[in-house]
């Protein structure tokens, strides 16, 4: 087929690109691990705070993307580096995700359990490392799975504000009316979330308590 | 904890080895340049590279199309592009936000030295044409009126449809700026239509007066004429190679490159180079390749 | 008769608890001797798993007083607390992603005993539930209903505290299971003498196990007697239990010869 030959006669651009797009992925999605993750677990534990927090992400991921950035250009030193707004924004998407299966997974942490623990003796803080995160994984791993992959899908719009990535090839083969050069994006982003799919399911299924 | 240490070692590891070789792109033996998703602009960005591996030993990739001047800005200032084309004037309002004046030789140096403060970047020698924006109207109505200025066709205006470009229409120093300084009425309001459309409904009398490019090249291929800008209303936009800084302490064969294109393309000559690839259909990198050859600048 | 100048183990001095707008218990008060096995005999709302969560403070008291070796025990460090009481409840809560052999030596190992030392008390207490030794190596879900209940037994006598809090530890099991385990917690008591207070809305359960029994209604302390003179009582709820266990109480009461 032609757009393999295409890619293949282009591979080294297609992998810059695509290692631009996995930055810009793989940023966001640490990012988004790292306040997701923690805010998740002070939701569980304080049901007081779940409300407006879940509320919040969820409006988040309701504004368009391409909106979103849009937004975000004028702001100073952000909107300075696209791809420093791009990784902002696409952390943002990915946080409704992950913060909502962190409040699941430790909320679903059997009751008896919990409550044995703390009458052992167990401090906070053991409870949470040793008892709810260990029991959660599973469940925790299921959102950055899905966070991942509505990443990578976000990631080939950020090519627009000149993030870079997948993305620019599909804008570039838009221009110039080329199939070759949108599926030269298209194709390997697409793998891309498959694979991220594939992988963390498999880091689910592995890390799954009994 | 019962968790399989060695799929957490694993996952670490694999993320690692994405994250950390794309965190800062460098380019040992190659240079990336970059061009906007206009034919004028590649064309250019072809020629630098044309030039690039003619004369030296590096190895050229090219990433054009890229759609519009802040997404060069930011591939170049991510290092993911290493030259690019790009216009003084351009560089000056879109980039530099700041107001421009009608000096081609001051617009450059003030763009050159601030590019240099703010960004780590550099200008190369001028390419040798002045990309503004033409006001064209059909041949025979210049000879017809004996018009050649713009403050001489301020009489005729209001008897005359205009028709612009979109972005012509928004941006400060297009449509408003020029309307306050010659003080021209149009018939109605402007026509907004696309750029590639502008010449021909020109010269079908569906417009009178067009806001093209100077470097069209349909300018010549439709007998247009462009009336001159006496109020120096517009700034200069010369044609100019953007470059990283890290870029030529890397390789200072590409500022010789540079030199030897310095003043070679004229407003003509970028006029017929264009109307080779738009109007006529052929292949851009062949276009390039038969100028090269033609001025000298390649074997 | 435990001699009258002994501190008692616990203490509830005045207890009261209130949640909204229910008052779970008023007027509570109760002292459990060294050795003692105190069963906590009352229906479901009677306020007794309250009274045992007030001990080991998962619950905190509206009003009054819990002494915990004289103790009072807002004043005791709360971890430190637990860990000194052995605490066991009807689903049990092992901790489903360790192996048994974990779940027993997880006090101890938080409290710094070296990891030789925690096997060999794994084996120790293994052998004391009645369970096989390559049950350490097995998971919660690998485990019937009544070996769950041995571990968590285990589990809370691992760091050999003085008091055990068992809140109808073997509610959840079948009659046979429930009649080993019983029988087997009187060995265990006879071998440690642990101070224990055991909640049950069984009475035939509490005459056999407890060495004194406290009839609780709606949030009251009702009457605490030996089990003996709880068949004789004259109280009117405690006979409506008598009454409703039906035959063969006699046996119970006499847990000695059973």
């Amino acid at each position: 087929m032609n757009v393999f030959r295409f890619i293949w006669q282009n591979h080294g651009q297609v992998l810059e690109l695509t290692l631009e797009h996995l930055r810009l992925v793989g940023f966001s999605t640490l990012f988004a691990m790292l306040i997701g993750i923690p805010l998740g677990i002070v939701i569980a534990h304080r049901p007081r705070f779940n409300k407006p927090v879940l509320a919040s992400a969820n409006i988040i991921q309701t504004i368009p993307s391409l909106a979103l950035f849009g937004f975000l250009l004028p702001v100073p030193w952000l909107g300075e580096r696209a791809d420093r707004l791009a990784i902002l924004a696409l952390t943002l998407y990915a946080l409704l995700p992950i913060i909502r299966n962190t409040y699941t997974g430790i909320r679903g942490v059997d009751a008896a359990v919990m409550e044995a623990g703390r009458g052992m003796g167990l401090t906070e803080s053991q409870l949470l490392f040793q008892v709810e995160l260990p029991l959660s994984v599973s469940v925790i791993l299921s959102g950055v799975r899905v966070a991942v992959v509505i990443s990578v899908g976000l990631a080939t719009i950020a090519a627009a504000i000149g993030a870079g990535g997948l993305g620019e090839f599909i804008f570039r083969g838009l221009a110039m009316v080329d199939d070759r050069v949108i599926l030269a994006g298209a194709i390997p982003a697409a793998l891309l979330a498959l694979l991220a799919d594939f992988g963390v399911g498999w880091l689910e299924r592995r890390l799954q308590p009994r | 904890m019962r968790i399989p240490q060695s799929s957490l070692c694993i996952s670490v590891l694999v993320a690692a080895a994405l994250l950390v070789p794309s965190c800062s792109p460098s380019h040992s033996d190659r240079v990336v340049v970059g061009s906007k998703n206009f034919t004028e602009s590649f064309l250019l960005g072809e020629i630098v590279a044309q030039m690039i591996e003619a004369h030296t030993n590096l190895k050229v990739d090219r990433r054009f199309y890229l759609a519009g001047t802040y997404i060069c800005q930011q591939a170049i200032l991510a290092g993911r592009i290493d030259i690019y084309p790009e216009y003084t004037g351009t560089a000056l309002t879109a980039i530099l936000k700041q107001k421009a004046s009608a000096q081609k030789q001051e617009v450059y140096q003030r763009v050159k030295s601030e590019y240099e403060r703010r960004f780590a970047l550099t200008l190369g020698p001028p390419f040798g044409f002045n990309d503004t924006f033409a006001m064209e109207i059909r041949g025979e109505d210049a000879r017809r009126l004996n018009i050649k200025t713009l403050s001489q066709a301020t009489a005729f205006a209001p008897q005359w449809r205009a028709g612009f470009g979109y972005e012509f229409m928004e941006r400060p120093d297009g449509y408003r700026g020029l309307a306050a300084t010659y003080g021209l009425h149009f018939a109605g309001q402007p026509r907004i239509m696309d750029l590639g459309l502008l010449a021909r409904t020109l010269k079908d009398h569906q417009i009178d007066l067009a806001g093209g490019n100077t470097t069209d090249g349909l300018i010549p291929a439709l007998g247009l004429f462009v009336l001159q800008d006496d109020r120096h209303y517009f700034p200069p936009y010369e044609a100019v190679p953007v470059i990283r800084q890290q870029t030529l302490q890397q390789h200072p064969e590409v500022a010789q490159v540079l030199a030897g294109l310095a003043e070679k393309i004229s407003d003509e000559e970028m006029q017929s180079l264009n109307y080779a690839v738009d109007g006529q259909h052929r292949d851009a990198k062949e276009v390039v390749q038969e100028f090269l050859r033609r001025k000298g600048l390649m074997r | 008769m435990h001699p009258a100048a002994a501190t008692p183990v616990i203490e509830f001095r005045d207890i009261s608890y209130r949640v909204a707008e229910t008052q779970v218990l008023s007027g509570f008060n109760l002292q459990v001797q060294s050795g003692e096995t105190v069963v906590l005999l009352g229906r479901s709302g009677s306020g007794k798993t309250t009274s045992l969560k007030l001990v080991n403070r998962l619950l905190s008291p509206t009003s009054g007083e819990i002494r915990v070796k004289g103790v009072p025990n807002t004043e005791a460090e709360l971890i430190r607390l637990r860990r000194s009481i052995g605490y066991v409840i009807q689903d049990v809560g092992l901790f489903p992603h360790f192996t048994v052999e974990r779940n027993i030596g997880l006090v101890p190992k938080i409290g710094g005993w070296p990891q030789d030392r925690i096997r060999v008390r794994v084996q120790e207490l293994l052998q004391m539930v009645g369970l096989a030794q390559e049950i350490a190596l097995r998971y919660p879900h690998q485990l019937s209903g009544g070996q769950r209940q041995r571990v968590g037994v285990a589990r809370a006598l691992a760091a050999d505290p003085e008091i055990l809090l068992m809140d109808e530890p073997f509610g959840a099991l079948d009659p046979l299971t429930r009649d080993e385990l019983q029988r087997e917690f009187l060995l265990l008591q006879q071998r440690l003498h642990k101070t224990v207070v055991f909640v049950t809305h069984d009475l035939r359960e509490a005459l056999r196990l407890g060495s004194r029994i406290a009839l609780m209604e709606a949030g009251r302390l009702v009457t605490v007697l030996a089990p003996k003179d709880f068949l004789r009582s004259s109280d009117a709820l405690a006979s409506a239990y008598v009454r409703a266990f039906g035959e063969g109480l006699e046996s119970a009461a006499n847990r000695g010869t059973s």
